[in-house]
């Protein structure tokens, strides 16, 4: 390797390294995850061993045996001659045979019924909380609620348990708390009738969000070209407004235009119109409403494109042009749109793919409603995953929802380059070759 | 017999020497918590300095810090920065957050039992009513103690009532009439029409219900004979009847007028602002509204202008209802033993009636404990000891199960897409059966 070439990698390693962390991990990542039943009860890092009540009535599903599961269910802590020793070696002779004399064989449900028995103890109580917490785990026969570590501590206590060895591993999977490798994700949202509304809202959703911003970009880049420069720059910057602005802010200005009280309703009042709330009367209302929301956002940015590519055409050519007789709209036809096909093109592969995965304008204007018809798949993935007011967040589904939006884009990426021709686009200038 | 005499050297010296200080900082985060909740994380540094002062009278030099956060974007912010903290092993000490996260947490092993710590059957935790203490609790462990508690009304206003012609001996009774049954969610719906077609109240102002997901939606599919969990085996309960029902009312609202059809994903601020001040007939909120009505919504009469009830019963097979949703405070996962235990302690003193007292008053919740009624600043509180003489004795908690958050965000969505008329009632639950039977599996029961 030369010097040269490592040189090279070295001022590249820092981007290298970025589209490393910042494009490529999440993408891994997300395919890890959809693969997993992640989610908060799983936790992230992995998880331990342990079997709680509300378990065992899942067991037999998971193919423990009864006989296991009478095992595993049996009372939580008992007074009998081998926690009774282990307590004497603790907490003394004369207090355990005073247990013994109280209690000796008696079993308890809970810690807190071992907790009040020990209470009774009068010859040499154990007045502190603490000591009883501790001599009340000498007691403690059951497993249940009982957190294991490590897979080969939660094995020890089911071999002493006795619980039967052809029920172990069995019992051993049924007790993993954390997540683990799955396809359920993918037949799930096969299965539910809501993906295919999600994904045709989607659709919908880039569609005609795409068809205006990419129209109104160039009409506006369009309008603007023929005007003089210093109007032509103020209204570009005024439709630039929307690029820049907070989303936060950018939306509640919608909001109050739409509310029932807001300034649509206001105007229409006295044409006889009652008051609604024009973003969310219908699901109709909706799209208009979220299509113009992130159409002017993305129409500002092809402006801003389109506008560029326009001034680089030759005059000449619009000279020409007029010479010939030909009026605004031939110019505009016959002699800017056709080369205006690059940026088009761009503008739209680019819009489409953050189109596909873009939902805070949706969210803070309907959060998919009303009824859920305006929710996207994008949206749904960050419900999903990120938003539950139950606490149960999915993390393995939400994920699944994200790589079914990472295919859908590089296959569209691939379809756009071959569609577009880009080969032809990018191709060095006959000129020098 | 020479490490006996050391060890009995050691205990000596380390007797006779001035005692070391102990350093410890406990963090409390403290979800969805407003200006009025102050005292979740304000009653961990009162119950802080008794802790210090009783270690003190032991000789023990113990000084704890606290250190409190509650500004958290929205609840979302506040469980994410909790779940990512306890995987960084990082996570606050304390936390204060809803019942439902302990299922959960507790899974996960973010979170570890109180009732490792403290005496249950000792002051002041065995002051606390047990139906909250069992809300706190999960599969047989008590993981959590409530923090506070509230439950959820069901509001009228009393001049557009007087104007539908009832007496002011009616409005006393209407508590008990709710209670009994003999005035249901349908009676409402009647009244409200009349109400609307009266001119008293503006279309879609009838029946004013809450504007987003939340426990409030449980209590209507209760109020139509639904039940949230199968109490034998603790699974969840999809009852195909009762929520037809409560979607058709919801229905039936919209097309009576009385409802707006677009009424889900109004403003809080407009919300709160239009039920304070009358131009609701009927509303349902819960008991900490009282606060906001009266305070920066401007309601100087509240007993004067506004009734409430429990959640009317909505046919035969359901019943009067109203649901509770403490908060809880719970204990994270430390690598540090001693931080829990001392977590776990000032939670406990934390729950002292008068401690939580404070919180109750200030932040319009109710009482955790039996004993705090006795105390004057909670007796002389109207509010407050009317609200929990008329509701919480009848109020339930939604379920700890992991699986509720699915149950209850689909259940919401099935009831938007009937309420805005994409689909009809049927169709919905249809829709809602569907996803969740796919998601839950085994751990649903449909009837």
């Amino acid at each position: 390797m030369t010097r040269q070439t490592l040189l090279g990698l070295g001022f590249l390693s820092p981007a290298l390294l970025a589209v490393v962390m910042f494009f490529l991990l999440p993408v891994v990542l997300t395919v890890v995850f959809a693969f997993t039943n992640m989610s908060t009860s799983t936790g992230i890092l992995g998880g331990a061993y342990q079997i709680s009540e509300s378990d065992l009535r899942r067991l037999p599903a998971a193919g423990v045996s009864d006989e296991a599961v009478t095992l595993l269910e049996g009372a939580g802590y008992a007074v009998q001659p081998e926690t009774l020793a282990l307590f004497a070696a603790e907490f003394g002779e004369d207090r355990a045979s005073e247990l013994e004399k109280l209690h000796g064989g008696a079993t308890f449900d809970d810690r807190r019924a071992m907790e009040r028995a020990l209470k009774e103890l009068r010859r040499n109580p154990l007045r502190k909380v603490r000591d009883r917490k501790t001599a009340a785990e000498l007691f403690r026969v059951s497993i249940l609620g009982q957190r294991f570590a490590t897979e080969a501590e939660f094995q020890t206590a089911i071999a002493d348990l006795g619980v039967p060895d052809p029920d172990r591993a069995a019992l051993t999977t049924a007790a993993y708390t954390g997540w683990t490798f799955t396809t359920q994700n993918f037949e799930l949202l096969w299965k539910l009738p809501a993906t295919w509304r999600y994904a045709l809202n989607t659709v919908l959703y880039v569609v005609l969000t795409l068809g205006f911003n990419v129209s109104f970009g160039l009409f506006l880049a369009l309008s603007t070209f023929y005007l003089p420069t210093r109007t032509a720059q103020t209204f570009r910057a005024i439709w630039f407004l929307p690029r820049i602005l907070p989303p936060v802010l950018y939306v509640l200005m919608w909001q109050w235009l739409t509310w029932d009280q807001g300034f649509i309703s206001a105007m229409m009042r006295p044409f006889g119109i009652e008051p609604i709330n024009w973003m969310r009367h219908t699901a109709t209302h909706a799209w208009i409403f979220i299509v113009l929301i992130n159409g002017c956002v993305g129409a500002s940015l092809g402006m801003i494109l389109f506008s560029s590519s326009l001034r680089a055409i030759p005059e000449t050519q619009l000279f020409a042009a007029q010479v010939d007789g030909a009026n605004r709209w031939q110019q505009a036809r016959y002699v800017l749109l056709p080369q205006m096909r690059w940026p088009i093109l761009f503008i739209t592969s680019y819009q489409t793919l953050s189109l596909l995965t873009s939902f805070e304008y949706i969210l803070l204007a309907t959060d998919g409603g009303p009824g859920r018809q305006t929710e996207v798949w994008a949206l749904a993935a960050y419900h999903t995953a990120l938003s539950n007011y139950g606490g149960n967040l999915e993390y393995g589904l939400g994920a699944a929802y994200a790589l079914g939006l990472v295919i859908i884009g590089i296959l569209l990426s691939a379809l756009y380059l071959r569609f577009f021709n880009f080969r032809e686009l990018v191709a060095k200038p006959r000129i020098e070759q | 017999m020479i490490k006996m005499t050391c060890a009995t050297a050691l205990i000596a010296a380390t007797a006779a020497m001035p005692v070391l200080a102990e350093d410890i900082t406990i963090t409390v985060w403290a979800g969805g918590s407003n200006e009025g909740d102050h005292y979740r994380i304000e009653n961990i540094e009162i119950a802080a300095d008794l802790l210090s002062r009783e270690a003190a009278i032991h000789g023990e030099e113990l000084n704890i810090t606290v250190e409190g956060k509650r500004d958290f974007d929205g609840w979302d912010g506040f469980k994410q920065a909790v779940t990512l903290g306890a995987e960084a092993n990082n996570a606050p000490h304390i936390v204060v957050t809803s019942h439902l996260d302990i299922a959960p947490w507790a899974s996960a092993g973010y979170i570890v039992p109180v009732e490792d710590y403290v005496d249950l059957d000792a002051w002041p935790l065995n002051n606390i009513y047990s139906n909250l203490m069992d809300i706190a609790a999960y599969d047989g462990v008590q993981w959590g103690v409530p923090q506070d508690a509230e439950s959820r009304p069901f509001f009228y206003w009393k001049d557009t009532f007087t104007q539908l012609g009832y007496t002011d001996a009616d409005m006393a009774e209407m508590s008990a009439r709710v209670e009994a049954g003999e005035y249901t969610l349908r009676d409402m719906l009647a009244d409200a029409k009349k109400a609307v077609d009266m001119g008293l109240v503006e279309e879609g102002y009838g029946f004013y219900p809450r504007v987003s997901n939340g426990p409030d939606y449980a209590q209507f599919y209760q109020s139509f004979g639904g039940e949230l969990t199968d109490p034998e085996t603790g699974k969840l309960l999809f009852d195909r009847t009762a929520m037809t029902e409560m979607y058709q009312f919801f229905v039936d609202a919209v097309e009576a007028g009385v409802t707006r059809k677009n009424h889900i994903g109004t403003e809080w601020d407009q919300w709160y602002s239009e039920v304070a001040n009358g131009k609701a007939a009927f509303w349902h909120g819960g008991t900490w509204h009282y606060g906001r009505y009266t305070g920066k919504e401007g309601n100087e009469d509240f007993f004067g202008t506004i009734g409430f009830t429990l959640i009317p019963a909505g046919n035969d097979a359901g019943r009067a209802n109203t649901v509770t949703h403490p908060l809880v405070y719970l204990l994270t996962d430390q690598e540090d033993d001693r931080a829990e235990e001392i977590a776990a302690q000032l939670v406990a003193i934390a729950s002292e009636p008068r401690l939580n007292t404070l919180h109750a008053i200030k932040s319009s919740h109710l009482a955790i404990g039996k004993a705090e009624s006795g105390l004057d600043l909670y007796a002389g509180d109207r509010w407050a000891s009317e609200a929990t003489e008329v509701l919480l004795p009848h109020a339930n908690a939604q379920p700890n199960h992991p699986s509720y958050g699915a149950f209850s965000e689909a259940m919401f969505k099935g009831l938007e897409a009937a309420w805005t008329g994409i689909q009809t009632p049927e169709e919905a639950v249809a829709e809602v059966e569907a996803q969740l039977t796919a998601t839950l599996g085994d751990e649903l029961i449909i009837r």
